[in-house]
């Protein structure tokens, strides 16, 4: 139980700005954890993801190798006592690139995520708590960019940051913002979508009656009770984004080697898919369990947050 | 050239054909030549080849792009004033002889009488000519094309068979820039229709192309070579080119029968390929697709003299870090060879005595790199993301230059962006590679010439006895003071190290064994005199 | 209704004025340009010949002018011609968006027949093993990566059990019954991924159908309960797993580029990709607006049809 931060889980709970918060704090907090136990799927992704985020913050106490040690005369070696999972084309221990890759790519895809939804959020909300004009002019832009189709938005974003990188930046922050920026659309529209919701209700009228600042309605009222919903998005979005780094790495938009990249190591394993399949089965595994603890958990907390589901 | 010479060589295209139709498809199921030689298997004519390549053409033009002649269906097309055959050597085509001036500034070509565009247009020197100019004009013309005919001042039409090509400097290998790559003649009647429907000479004309797709080629029935019982060639009725970009889905259409032909196997495949399927499918090494090395930017930063007195030492000190054997083992899994100059020992022009790079030794390129000024600099690998084996050979670089304690990083980027950096500057090391150049000129000229514009684009190398070397073997008449005269060079290229050679790039082409009578030439094309496709039948 | 419909039209024009000059901005952005992309790796890039080139291509103008100049002729319909294989823009998008919407279209239909039955046994059987077996399953589908599962089924199919070919594309106006069978496996591939998604909303909309009134009278009624799934309940609860079908092809259209790339598949998704690597200004930008155009009438579309068929929504 202790594994779920506790300030998430009050954001989880729906709970509104009231007196008597810790209280309210204990019980939403047990009455997330019965709900995620109630829903199996979100169950099992949630101890999917303990596993995965353990892993991510042992990673320097548990890998054995330096991921970016190359020692070519040991090349595509099987699993063995030295390297449990073998070595990758390069001699590189596949063991140690698969924790410290997925660390990174863990990170990255939070980092990401935040990064939309810190830029989405006050941008939705704002739009959707003036109206009129502002909110027009505001939605237009974003429907222009969520008309780009599929992967158009992030090749051309990715191309860009990537391509025009400015010396000193870190490439992996690049890609936060990138991925971040093409998240932005989706997350402003959604906000706005519950602000408007939100702003027909009662406590809000209440608020504004005791006249409380338009700012600050906008933020401390209205902000807690839509992102439940931004909530099950971006964590559905997590696991999106690692897809989408793989699906670069593929293009050749990815994180250049030796930086552990999983995307970047499965699409370089594919020249040893016949000869040496294991190369690309441990990345692609990784990949595939990391997006999978993500949509399920993420799928479970959508039954928990939607009341609608969650009587049934 | 001479007239022996050229005479020479037309004797030699001829004996080659003679043999290499009925040779080539028996020496591949190895069997003894002379079997081969008293024909017991005959060409037949007819069939049409599906040819699964890596890449295809961006466009149709044949002289506003560039159409390498490996891994691009539309090569098949192209035909030219003159040929290479099987070793890389210029071959009568369209033109029959030729000769230079005594001062080798003035190349005269006389046409074939009779020799037809894939439009029935007739090929006269007056339509050679207007190939030229078109070529040379930088609105149409790709800048590789162009580049072979820099020296070109003008060209005269003496009569209706000749055509004269008057150079701004002697030039004793100029025929060598007039073969069909990139030098291809389209029919003039056509040029409007050049972006959508090509017409040039070569052994197949032009039917369909849908980009990404399929590249549809027809048998020229008017081709001007004929194999040696005076049979016309080709003998297939024609090729499919299929554009398959992915390495293992390339390789798996061969093996479902989808596709009869691939090139440029996955260096990962090859070895394991021909232990486990040589029994069911033929393969063809490729030695030298090109050459690849690993070039410093001597036009500014730590390696570049101007900014650092100590850069060759720090150049030194990188090549001390570079394990030949190390990339020969990961890019290219044991295939092919390490390189020592541009030339592999397959080609005619391969110098045996250059003195080689300095050797790799780990602890002496760690106390130069501490000695030298500019040693802890933070330095950038670049590689064009277009090749697999040039981000691989930057990547292993990136890693033996970072055990010597180089502070490096390593970026991949597509063309546009490296043609930027190369323009700006900012880079320190490039992992690239140069395709074969049928003449030396084409390479030493042009990227290693202090004067030359890409010299100085790209890495800035200058030398005033390698200037002078590249110079005199431009118009040095004997072939073999030509070799030495560039194998020179390379030793001192290996010594002042603008670049270090890395590697042969070999390549591996694959195909059922109903293929008979095709070779690719050693540096992979399949369009050649006496050869490749042309000389191909099915069973 | 039908002013509602109008003034959603007419709304779209800045939203479409926003997408171009987004991609104006992004590809102006971009260092390195299409002279670049044209001497290749192994040309000779000559300022003074760039100069000449640039000023043939326009580039030596500003940004807003081209940008003003573009958007003139992009609304007569008139693309230009590519920059790099020099027919005309609307040659390419004719062959690419053809082929791309063939294989996203039986890609989606692929994903309604795994889904639909997916979605109702999940929700008939709900909260049962049956019912997290077929979450877990259409959740894995977007949980590979793409061109991994792509080249895997390669593997598979065509190489190890030799049932299907590999790669290419057959026109399904040349050879409509050849076409299909190097349609599955690309088709087959987007149908497993886009299935998590309409799995998950058939189950849901069929638990909210089957908590409805009229399903209750029914079965008072007697009605044998196979019947009433199949027959009233699964009718009802398709609408939304239609609409949003509709939503995901439109997205497809830009989406597929990983595996048109491994499928040999003549599509848009990598035109518009390589175009965007090329530098190949004119193809970018007239690629992203077509596309675009089609997204917004795409969800234009749902968006009315859900209306019509949920008098509920008020046209605000």
């Amino acid at each position: 139980m202790t594994e779920l931060p506790a300030s998430k889980l009050a954001v989880f709970a729906d709970l509104p700005a009231l007196p008597g918060r810790r209280k309210r704090l204990v019980a939403g907090v047990s009455r997330a954890w019965y709900e995620l136990r109630k829903s199996r799927t979100a169950f099992i992704g949630f101890w999917m993801l303990v596993v995965l985020f353990s892993a991510c913050i042992a990673t320097p106490w548990i890998a054995t190798h330096d991921p970016i040690k190359q020692s070519y005369r040991e090349r595509l070696a099987p699993p063995s006592e030295k390297h449990f999972l073998g070595t990758d084309r390069m001699g590189r221990d596949i063991y140690s690139r698969l924790l410290w890759g997925g660390r990174r790519l863990v990170t990255i895809a939070l980092l990401a995520v935040t990064f939309g939804l810190s830029l989405g959020i006050p941008y939705g909300v704002l739009s959707g708590y003036f109206g009129g004009k502002v909110d027009t002019v505001a939605m237009r832009v974003v429907d222009g960019l969520l008309a780009f189709p599929g992967l158009l938005l992030y090749l051309l974003i990715v191309t860009l940051a990537r391509e025009w990188k400015l010396e000193g930046i870190y490439n992996d922050l690049i890609l936060v913002f990138a991925l971040g920026f093409a998240f932005t659309p989706e997350v402003a529209r959604l906000s706005r979508g519950t602000t408007l919701a939100e702003k027909q209700k009662e406590y809000v009228e209440a608020s504004r009656a005791i006249g409380d600042g338009s700012f600050s309605i906008a933020l401390k009222q209205i902000l807690p009770n839509i992102i439940s919903p931004l909530i099950v998005n971006a964590t559905v979005r997590l696991g999106y984004v690692i897809l989408i780094i793989a699906a670069l790495s593929f293009l050749g938009l990815g994180t250049p080697p030796p930086t552990p990249d999983w995307g970047s190591d499965l699409s370089a394993a594919r020249d040893y898919m016949e000869t040496a399949p294991l190369i690309a089965a441990f990345p692609g595994i990784a990949i595939c369990y990391t997006v999978l603890a993500f949509n399920l958990f993420g799928d479970g907390l959508r039954d928990i947050l939607d009341p609608r589901l969650a009587e049934r | 050239m001479t007239g022996e010479n050229k005479k020479g060589s037309e004797q030699s295209r001829r004996e080659f054909l003679r043999t290499t139709t009925a040779l080539a498809g028996a020496a591949m199921v190895g069997l003894p030549a002379h079997e081969a030689a008293a024909g017991k298997k005959h060409p037949k004519r007819g069939g049409t080849i599906r040819f699964g390549m890596r890449d295809d053409s961006v466009g149709l033009d044949t002289h506003r792009n560039f159409i390498y002649y490996v891994s691009q269906p539309m090569a098949g097309l192209t035909g030219g004033l003159l040929d290479f055959n099987e070793k890389m050597e210029p071959v009568a085509a369209v033109a029959k002889e030729w000769d230079a001036s005594a001062d080798l500034k003035t190349w005269t070509f006389k046409l074939k009488s009779g020799v037809e565009y894939h439009n029935g247009e007739t090929i006269d020197a007056e339509s050679v000519k207007w190939n030229i100019e078109r070529i040379l004009d930088p609105k149409i013309g790709h800048s590789f094309n162009r580049s072979a005919l820099t020296d070109v001042e003008r060209v005269t039409v003496d009569d209706k068979l000749t055509v004269r090509f008057h150079l701004r400097e002697p030039n004793a290998a100029f025929d060598t820039n007039v073969i069909y790559y990139p030098v291809n003649l389209i029919a003039p009647g056509s040029a409007d229709k050049a972006d959508t429907h090509p017409v040039s000479c070569g052994p197949f004309k032009f039917k369909s192309w849908k980009r990404f797709d399929t590249c549809e080629l027809v048998r020229f029935e008017n081709f001007y070579e004929t194999d040696s019982e005076g049979n016309s060639l080709p003998y297939l009725d024609g090729m499919i080119g299929k554009p398959k970009k992915e390495d293992r889905v390339r390789l798996t259409a061969l093996r479902t029968n989808e596709v009869d032909l691939i090139d440029n196997m996955a260096y990962a495949d090859a070895p394991n390929f021909e232990k486990e399927h040589g029994k069911s499918f033929n393969t063809w090494k490729v030695s030298q697709l090109g050459t690849a090395f690993i070039a410093f930017n001597l036009k500014n930063g730590p390696f570049s003299a101007k900014d650092n007195p100590d850069a060759h030492m720090l150049r030194m000190a990188a090549a001390h870090a570079i394990d030949h054997e190390g990339i020969h083992e990961v890019v290219f899994n044991k295939q092919g060879h390490i390189a020592k100059g541009f030339y592999g020992e397959a080609s005619p022009w391969h110098g045996k005595d250059i003195t080689p790079w300095p050797a790799f030794d780990p602890d002496k390129a760690k106390a130069l790199r501490k000695k030298a000024k500019g040693g802890d600099a933070k330095l950038l690998i670049i590689a064009n993301d277009s090749f697999p084996y040039m981000q691989q050979s930057g990547e292993l670089a990136h890693a033996m230059l970072k055990d010597a304690g180089f502070d490096v990083t390593f970026e991949i980027h597509p063309t546009p962006v490296v043609q930027d950096k190369y323009n700006k500057g900012t880079f320190d090391i490039d992992s690239s590679a140069n395709s074969y150049r049928i003449d030396p000129d084409g390479w030493f000229s042009r990227s290693i010439l202090s004067t030359a514009p890409e010299t100085i684009r790209r890495h800035g190398y200058k030398n005033e006895q390698v200037d002078k070397l590249i110079l005199a073997a431009k118009v040095e008449k004997d072939k073999a003071k030509r070799r030495q005269m560039y194998a020179d060079v390379d030793t001192l290229v290996n010594k002042d190290l603008p670049l270090i050679y890395t590697y042969f790039i070999p390549g591996l082409q694959a195909g059922t064994k109903r293929i008979q009578g095709y070779k690719p030439a050693f540096t992979g094309p399949f369009n050649y005199a006496g050869g490749g496709l042309r000389t191909a039948w099915i069973e | 209704m039908l002013a509602y419909f109008i003034r959603r039209v007419f709304y779209l024009v800045p939203v479409l004025l926003v997408l171009t000059m987004v991609v104006f901005t992004f590809v102006e952005m971009l260092p390195g340009n299409i002279i670049d992309t044209l001497v290749g790796t192994e040309g000779v890039n000559d300022p003074e010949v760039r100069k000449i080139l640039e000023k043939e291509y326009g580039l030596d103008q500003p940004v807003y002018v081209r940008y003003v100049k573009w958007l003139g002729r992009a609304v007569q319909f008139d693309f230009g011609k590519s920059l790099v294989t020099r027919r005309p823009v609307a040659v390419e998008l004719l062959q690419g968006i053809p082929a791309t919407m063939y294989l996203a279209i039986v890609g989606i239909s692929l994903s309604m027949l795994i889904a639909v039955p997916l979605g109702t046994i999940a929700a008939v059987k709900r909260n049962t093993p049956i019912d997290y077996a077929a979450q877990v399953t259409s959740l894995i589908g977007i949980s590979i990566p793409e061109f991994w599962f792509a080249i895997l089924c390669v593997l598979f199919f065509a190489l190890y059990l030799g049932w299907l070919p590999s790669s290419g594309f057959v026109s399904p106006f040349v050879d409509f019954w050849g076409s299909l069978k190097f349609l599955i496996l690309p088709a087959a591939a987007i149908g497993f991924r886009q299935a998590a998604y309409t799995t998950r909303l058939t189950r849901s909309s069929m638990l909210d159908e089957m908590n409805k009134e009229y399903v209750d009278t029914a079965r008072s009624l007697g009605l044998a309960e196979r019947k009433v799934i199949f027959k009233y309940t699964l009718r009802n609860a398709m609408i939304p797993t239609i609409t949003i079908s509709g939503l995901q092809l439109a997205n497809l259209l830009g989406g597929t580029v990983v595996l048109e790339t491994i499928f040999a598949w003549p599509g848009i998704g990598r035109a518009i990709y390589e175009a965007i690597i090329q530098r190949d200004y004119p193809l970018i930008q007239a690629g992203v607006l077509v596309l675009g155009v089609i997204v917004v009438s795409m969800n234009l579309l749902v968006d009315m049809t859900y209306r019509l068929l949920n008098p509920r929504v008020k046209f605000a």
